[in-house]
């Protein structure tokens, strides 16, 4: 015989194999299968169209007919976001490292003063921990546009007298990121602080241990990952932030990507590959800072209720 | 009796104050000590920054501030309650009729709507993920992608999707389904407008949701299901008598808290629609008195308006939701 196995017994398999798929699918499955389909396609398919439709040339994202995908991966795009012998060069450069400038110390900075904050709410008893933890709870009742006119009142204030101005002034949106992430943080770290056993530090202290030198050497190296995750938030919500970068940037070369990516939308000719570009640019770190951190971010969301 | 309690609250509060300054020197109020000493660089940029301008805005609300005498804020005429008359009486804010809303009527519609859809798409989506299966960790992981990529980005790729022209997508799936017989303007439609914008903030929002009610599903006592399946209950009865009720209390509270954040969002109306199209809620308004007309007391006395709803919806939900559940 040439053949390994005969007509009938791969005849029998598929039946086998056709059975055991049908006694597996049952109604509850197909119906979750059915709206995990659905979630992931909606999910998904956004996305999908923000990477492809960044590597579409003009003629394409013009044509009358729906490109679905690209005819190739075009950098067209990406040209005309970077490339300075580009005739609608856009700079992005320059954004993106303002957003850098601007995310970077939010976060190193935030985690400095939360962890100190953290341990104190943590660790130690005082007298108004109650009240002041609630009173900076309070922050997550007031919307953005209700704090941004005072702030904007009173640093142009402030400036006025110490002789700086309030738009275009990185550090300034820096410090109001920082108002905004700080209780978060605060809170996320306290939660975490809290899980590790009192009495490992209190043997650091009774061995001679100074208190900050039980903080350093034993607390904060137990505390790694919550450091770590909360850094990448604030690095996020810094990075993502739209409305006071709005109100408190004027000149383009300041502009952090979020205002850049909607002025190029707001272009009297619309470019809409060209944001598409952008918005890759903006999201794939984001994304990829996530997913490395999956862990860790999801325990603090819910830890912490990440505001959003 | 009273007065005793009266000066011991006192005494302590001396206390307090002397051990802040350092002078007490137990090892309690040098713990004390320490803490403020630890905290007050937060405290301090939170409450300078958050709770001043908060009071602040109050202030503005009552003033004539404009971008004139912004350098001089403090010099600004007093106007009693000008600002609050012109925002109550301006076209963008007041109710017309049931075609044109205003802004007060369609921010509460808007932000309990999508609040709604949020929680319910949550509740979805954590049963989806709560019983296992090959690949969960990274479905749950991309389930999170809209929470987490940056709002312009998912607006943007949102307003592309929705094109008006006949080769967006939308208009030309709908198309090739027979759905529709010409291309609409989505966004550009009173109505249809705001349900799509309510659509977007669910699909936006609602892996919160999702991941706070994972959390408690998966806290549930395993036995409980147990003891219902010996008695005989079915998928259905364990869903309505066990795991509704054990989920009562953080549904509660993520809608809380999203109906607050919603009511309060600015970014995603204004990327979308720019408030326009029958979409127009009192955040996007307060920064279009503020930023465009540049009417700064109009602007914070509609932050204010804001402001009294929320504590509003805060103050009946204390009162009847929290109450019910002891």
């Amino acid at each position: 015989m040439t053949h390994d196995h005969s007509p009938r017994s791969s005849k029998n398999e598929r039946l086998n194999l056709i059975d055991r798929l049908a006694r597996s699918i049952t109604w509850p499955r197909f119906v979750s299968a059915l709206i995990l389909t659905f979630f992931l396609t909606s999910i998904l398919f956004p996305f999908y169209w923000m990477v492809s439709s960044s590597f579409k040339t003009y003629a394409e994202i013009g044509s009358r007919d729906t490109v679905y995908f690209p005819s190739a991966l075009r950098l067209d795009a990406y040209k005309e976001l970077f490339n300075p012998s580009d005739p609608n060069f856009w700079n992005f450069g320059v954004n993106i490292v303002n957003s850098i400038k601007v995310a970077i110390p939010t976060a190193i900075v935030a985690v400095i003063l939360s962890t100190l904050g953290a341990y104190a709410i943590a660790r130690l008893r005082f007298r108004g921990k109650n009240l002041l933890l609630n009173g900076i709870l309070l922050v997550y009742l007031f919307p953005g546009v209700l704090l941004i006119i005072p702030l904007f009142a009173m640093i142009a204030r402030i400036g006025a007298r110490f002789g700086f101005g309030v738009q275009d002034n990185l550090p300034i949106l820096i410090i109001t990121y920082l108002a905004q992430t700080l209780p978060v943080a605060l809170y996320m770290l306290a939660n975490y602080f809290r899980t590790i056993p009192a009495e490992i530090e209190q043997a650091g202290l009774i061995d001679g241990c100074s208190r900050s030198g039980v903080i350093w050497r034993i607390t904060l190296p137990l505390s790694i990952p919550a450091l770590v995750s909360v850094s990448i938030y604030t690095f996020m919500i810094a990075w993502n932030e739209f409305l006071y970068a709005l109100v408190f940037l004027n000149s383009r070369v300041m502009f952090t990507m979020p205002i850049k990516i909607s002025m190029i939308f707001n272009d009297p000719t619309p470019r809409p590959h060209v944001v598409m570009a952008a918005s890759t640019v903006m999201t794939i770190p984001v994304v990829i800072l996530f997913l490395a951190l999956e862990r860790f971010l999801t325990e603090g969301l819910t830890a912490g209720g990440v505001k959003g | 009796m009273d007065r005793e309690v009266k000066f011991h609250g006192m005494a302590r509060a001396v206390k307090g104050l002397l051990s802040a300054t350092g002078r007490w020197n137990s090892l309690q109020s040098r713990e004390a000590h320490l803490a403020w000493m630890l905290i007050s660089p937060t405290a301090l940029i939170v409450f300078g920054l958050v709770l001043f301008p908060a009071i602040f805005s109050i202030w503005i609300s009552f003033h004539d501030v404009t971008l004139r005498n912004l350098n001089d804020v403090f010099h600004a005429p007093f106007v009693g309650w000008d600002n609050y008359r012109h925002v109550v009486n301006d076209f963008a804010f007041k109710y017309q009729n049931l075609r044109v809303w205003g802004a007060a009527v369609t921010s509460i519609v808007y932000s309990f709507v999508s609040t709604f859809v949020t929680v319910l798409l949550g509740l979805i989506a954590a049963l989806l993920l709560n019983r296992p299966f090959r690949g969960r960790g990274t479905v749950r992981a991309i389930f999170l992608f809209p929470y987490i990529a940056p709002i312009v980005s998912v607006a943007f790729v949102w307003r592309w999707i929705l094109d008006p022209r006949p080769s967006g997508v939308l208009n030309d799936l709908l198309m090739r389904l027979g759905m529709i017989d010409a291309p609409r303007a989505y966004l550009a439609t009173r109505g249809l407008a705001l349900v799509l914008v309510i659509i977007f903030t669910a699909w936006r929002y609602f892996p919160f949701a999702m991941l706070m009610i994972l959390a408690r599903l998966q806290a549930i006592d395993k036995s409980m299901y147990e003891a219902a399946s010996v008695d005989g209950a079915n998928a259905w009865d364990k869903f309505r008598n066990i795991t509704i009720p054990e989920l009562r209390y953080v549904l509660g509270a993520v809608f809380l808290l999203r109906l607050i954040w919603t009511f309060n969002k600015f970014d995603d109306i204004f990327l979308l629609t720019g408030g326009g199209f029958g979409t127009n809620v009192l955040p996007v308004l307060t920064y279009q008195f503020s930023f465009r007309a540049f009417n700064f007391g109009k602007g914070a006395a509609n932050a204010m308006i804001l402001l009294v709803i929320l504590g509003t919806f805060m103050l009946v939900y204390a009162r009847t939701v929290m109450r019910e559940k002891g």
